[in-house]
């Protein structure tokens, strides 16, 4: 990967997979709880899930729990295996960069 | 355009920092239901201990409601891949062995041992999960139950089981509360 991926390489999105990855496979999150989580208004966090869903990477389920609605996110198979490549092209940097300043 | 090294240092920073944060969500949500039901237990039981000291035998019967209880719940909020796990029935088989070979070992000389043993059990669990899964909400649960229990112990030895049944039962419910509050 030479450029990061450009649908999670944005602050808010990058927290919201970070948030789904420490989840177990498919266990979905609340709208709540992830505003808490990644600190966006509901306005934004909700503009970056429909991107995230648009590309692919999460699932969005909305049903009603006691007459109130309920938003839930969950990663999916697609998204999880792009965060992957997403964390594995920033440790390249990392890694890359810190053996340049060895080899000088 | 590529990334900078401290670019890429402080993303990689982010995403732990919110991994960490989110999988303690996860593990206080789905401790606090544990919590409501031996707080609601251990104030059943050690209530009716104080008010009549011949329905300790009640205890055996509560105990096994409160297992049972927390099964269910752990079967129901666990994802699929977790759930029919063998470790859990043998983990709660351990622990059922060590707490038998304990007191044939070191057998209890009074009831009031026995009733402050359980919940430092109880605590020692809640500050073990803390610690290995970072949660200092958990690791807090389990000091304040430890404390409590020992100040009933120590210190009001004649209303022990009166202070287990609203301070112990009721530090649970709150911490169940608390973690349930994030």
């Amino acid at each position: 990967m030479d450029q990061p991926d450009a649908i999670i390489h944005q602050p808010v999105r990058l927290k919201i997979m970070a948030a789904l990855k420490a989840l177990p496979d498919r266990e979905p999150i609340d709208f709540a709880r992830l505003k808490t989580l990644v600190g966006a208004t509901d306005g934004n966090l909700g503009a970056h899930i429909s991107t995230l869903e648009q590309a692919g990477y999460v699932e969005v389920e909305k049903d009603f729990v006691a007459k109130k609605p309920r938003t839930r996110v969950r990663l999916v198979r697609t998204g999880r295996r792009a965060f992957d490549d997403y964390i594995g092209y920033l440790r390249e940097i990392v890694e890359a960069t810190a053996m340049g300043e060895q080899s000088r | 355009m590529p990334l900078s090294r401290a670019e890429a240092q402080d993303a990689l920073r982010d995403i732990t920092r919110t991994e960490r944060t989110s999988a303690n969500f996860y593990g206080y949500r789905h401790a606090s239901p544990h919590l409501f039901v031996w707080g609601i237990i251990w104030a059943i039981g050690y209530g009716l201990n104080y008010a009549r000291p011949q329905w300790g035998a009640a205890w055996p019967v509560l105990a096994l409601a409160g297992i049972v209880a927390s099964f269910w719940i752990g079967a129901k909020s666990k994802p699929a891949a977790a759930r029919g796990d063998w470790r859990y029935a043998a983990t709660a088989l351990a622990i059922f062995a060590f707490i038998g070979a304990l007191f044939s070992v070191m057998p209890p000389r009074n009831w009031a041992q026995v009733s402050a043993f359980f919940p430092i059990l109880v605590a020692l669990f809640y500050s073990l999960i803390g610690i290995w899964t970072r949660g200092l909400r958990m690791v807090l649960a389990g000091v304040v139950v430890a404390a409590l229990t020992l100040i009933g112990f120590f210190g009001l030895p004649q209303y022990f089981l009166l202070w287990m049944a609203v301070v112990g039962g009721g530090a649970l419910i709150l911490g169940g509360f608390w973690l349930r509050s994030v």
